[in-house]
């Protein structure tokens, strides 16, 4: 099923995670901190070629082939960056708190919906994309058939004249094996920016 | 030159400059900003005593503490050599200490302690009390805590006046309160004049009959999604302030797309009914959008409230929060954390449409020819409102720029006045007649 496939799509039916579901998947990204073996050098090319296919289908605003990607249990997350002290005990990083991105796939969909929709005129003309995927390490897990891979990354953006954003950070993603190459399970995107230094966020990462 | 010269508040029209002029940008540093009662943060913020939140008050930083005797606004500047005091966003302390020599000041502000302190109880006519963080003054409403560096200043009662009946509409719908989801701010720098978003929420619907088309459509369906009409809906103003809205309840919330929201908010339609009287309870949730002067704004539904901060003449920097019942089931709030970030957030279907349009409003007026055609604030409202007994100036349909000329007039009023003497607020009023 893609996001666009059909005109006024019910995204109710869409996949969606409850907010158990939720949680205990910003735990799992949480707790990812590369401690599993390395993966074998063929899995980690593997992986850097699909990084290079999602990255270029981005770019290309070819957004159903990469919806396609995302697994139906998707929790994908950006969560807001606070100064604070470092004797401050609280988490640097809380799923309940306010987020910039905390997204299931339905939400996904929604999002292309709106592009899709032909009336989004702050994306008319388009803007380029330029998405730049780097470091990647890839880790395995207690299942065969899913790996734990960080990465950072540049999203270049460049819209009208001088319009232009360079938003740099890093992901941990929970890739799953699937017929064919990987699926996004979980995405966890660290900005360093704790005021976002640019007016928007309509790309994705 | 008179401010009054530069908006036409009677038709209805704006002198490009004060978009764009470096000396105007400043003389509302000093007239509009340094004067006004400003947003600082929520009750909920600095709920015990050591926890503080640093922000801004125009372009002064500025720490907001709950000391033993309540809740505390000081400069974040140490008065010794200038420094920022303290540098997180939010926390919990006992004292503030400064970075470059070590001045420690106390939650009230007051120096406490520095290094070497017997050097300057040797020094003759040094005394510590002179040399404390400036302290503004604090005041709440319904939660929601103002300050300003103002002596002459009204009370902050006065300064809301006639809005703070409405604003119950939103900060009193259900007992018990209310509260800052949690997390912090959500901050974001657009490049525009910061005046284009406060005007934006404090009268004009009329964008989101054509901004937002495409951020509606997915949750709402095409051209469906924004149902904005002049029957049953209004434009209400009061010392600047101002708010439009309909009555439709829920309105601002169904674009959120989340069927449990709207039918928690359904099954509270009665309680809120009884408590706030029918007119304010459709209020709640309804398609509106409301700013308190000069900079502090909301909209009723998503409940996202956010400050406008200047920086500089074309750069702002949005501050928000989404604001709940206190009471609201846990698994309600999570729901409008998710709702009103995925529609007012720089990441939102329907906030990555506006920004755009403030940016370039503000950069168009680097063309000299462009900054000296004034933009049209004229659209007249269908009526005087029918409804008696309404606090303020009330006007019928919600499609008009009767707000926003009553804004800049305001705006107009405090650049030109020399004192407080010269910008007197008008009395508040008691509701009554069908307004309850």
């Amino acid at each position: 099923m893609t996001a666009t496939a059909e005109r006024k799509p019910d995204y109710a039916t869409y996949p969606r995670l409850t907010m158990a579901q939720a949680r205990a998947a910003a735990a799992q990204l949480l707790a990812m901190r590369g401690d599993g073996a390395a993966v074998d050098d063929p899995t980690l090319l593997a992986i850097e070629r699909f990084y290079r296919l999602e990255a270029r289908l981005l770019d290309e605003e070819r957004h159903d082939e990469w919806y396609g990607l995302l697994a139906d249990d998707l929790f994908y997350w950006m969560p807001l960056r606070e100064n604070r002290f470092r004797r401050d005990p609280r988490p640097p990083l809380d799923p309940a708190a306010m987020a910039l991105f905390d997204e299931c796939k339905a939400d996904i969909a929604v999002r292309l919906g709106r592009l899709a929709s032909n009336l989004v005129w702050s994306e008319d003309p388009p803007t380029r994309h330029v998405y730049v995927v780097s470091n990647v390490e890839a880790f395995s897990t207690e299942l065969p058939t899913e790996f734990e891979v960080h990465s950072s990354f540049v999203q270049h953006r460049n819209r009208s004249e001088h319009d232009e954003a360079t938003l740099m950070g890093r992901r941990r993603d929970l890739l799953r094996r699937v017929e064919g190459g990987f699926q996004l399970a979980r995405r966890l995107i660290l900005l360093p920016q704790s005021v976002l230094l640019t007016k928007n966020l309509s790309a994705f990462f | 030159m008179r401010m009054r010269d530069l908006v036409d508040t009677d038709f209805g029209t704006v002198d490009r400059r004060i978009f764009w002029d470096r000396a105007i940008y400043d003389r509302e540093l000093e007239r509009v900003f340094a004067r006004s009662w400003l947003f600082v943060a929520h009750e909920c913020q600095v709920e015990t005593p050591g926890a503080f939140v640093t922000t801004y008050m125009g372009e002064d930083s500025v720490i907001v503490a709950r000391g033993d005797d309540g809740i505390n606004v000081f400069l974040n500047s140490c008065p010794h050599r200038g420094n920022r005091v303290c540098f997180a966003d939010s926390g919990e302390g006992r004292q503030f200490t400064c970075n470059y020599h070590g001045w420690a000041f106390g939650l009230d502000g007051a120096l406490r302690k520095m290094p070497k302190m017997g050097l300057y109880k040797s020094t003759p006519g040094f005394r510590m009390e002179d040399w404390g963080l400036k302290r503004a003054r604090v005041a709440s409403y319904q939660g929601l805590v103002f300050a300003t560096f103002c002596d002459e200043a009204p009370p902050l009662a006065d300064w809301l006046g006639n809005f703070r009946w409405y604003l119950d509409a939103v900060l009193d719908a259900e007992e018990g309160g209310t509260e800052f989801l949690p997390g912090g701010a959500t901050r974001s720098v657009m490049r525009c004049n910061w005046k284009f978003p406060a005007d934006n929420f404090v009268g004009d619907i009329y964008h989101a009959l054509w901004t937002h088309l495409g951020g509606a459509d997915p949750a709402l369906g095409r051209h469906g999604g924004v149902k904005v009409e002049n029957e049953g809906s209004y434009q209400v103003s009061a010392n600047g302030h101002g708010w439009e809205f309909n009555n439709s309840f829920l309105g601002n919330a169904a674009t959120m797309g989340d069927r449990e929201i709207l039918r928690y908010m359904r099954s509270r339609q009665d309680a809120i009914t009884a408590r706030l009287g029918k007119f304010r309870a459709d209020m709640w949730g309804s398609v509106a959008s409301a700013t308190i002067f000069p900079n502090f704004s909301f909209l009723p539904g998503y409940f996202t409230f956010r400050s406008f901060q200047p920086k500089g003449p074309h750069q702002t920097e949005i501050h928000a929060w989404t604001l709940v019942p206190r009471n609201m089931p846990s698994d309600i709030k999570d729901r409008f954390r998710r709702g009103s970030m995925r529609t007012f957030s720089p990441s939102g279907l329907l906030e990555m449409d506006d920004g755009e349009n403030w940016e370039h409003s503000t950069s168009a007026n680097a063309g000299w020819v462009t900054r000296h055609q004034r933009l049209c604030y004229a659209m007249a409202p269908i009526a005087e409102a029918d409804l008696v007994g309404l606090p303020g100036t009330v006007t019928a349909g919600q499609l008009s720029d009767a707000n926003q000329r009553l804004f800049y007039k305001r705006w107009a009023e405090m650049m030109d006045a020399q004192s407080w003497a010269d910008m007197p607020l008008p009395p508040a009023m008691v509701a009554q007649g069908t307004a309850t």
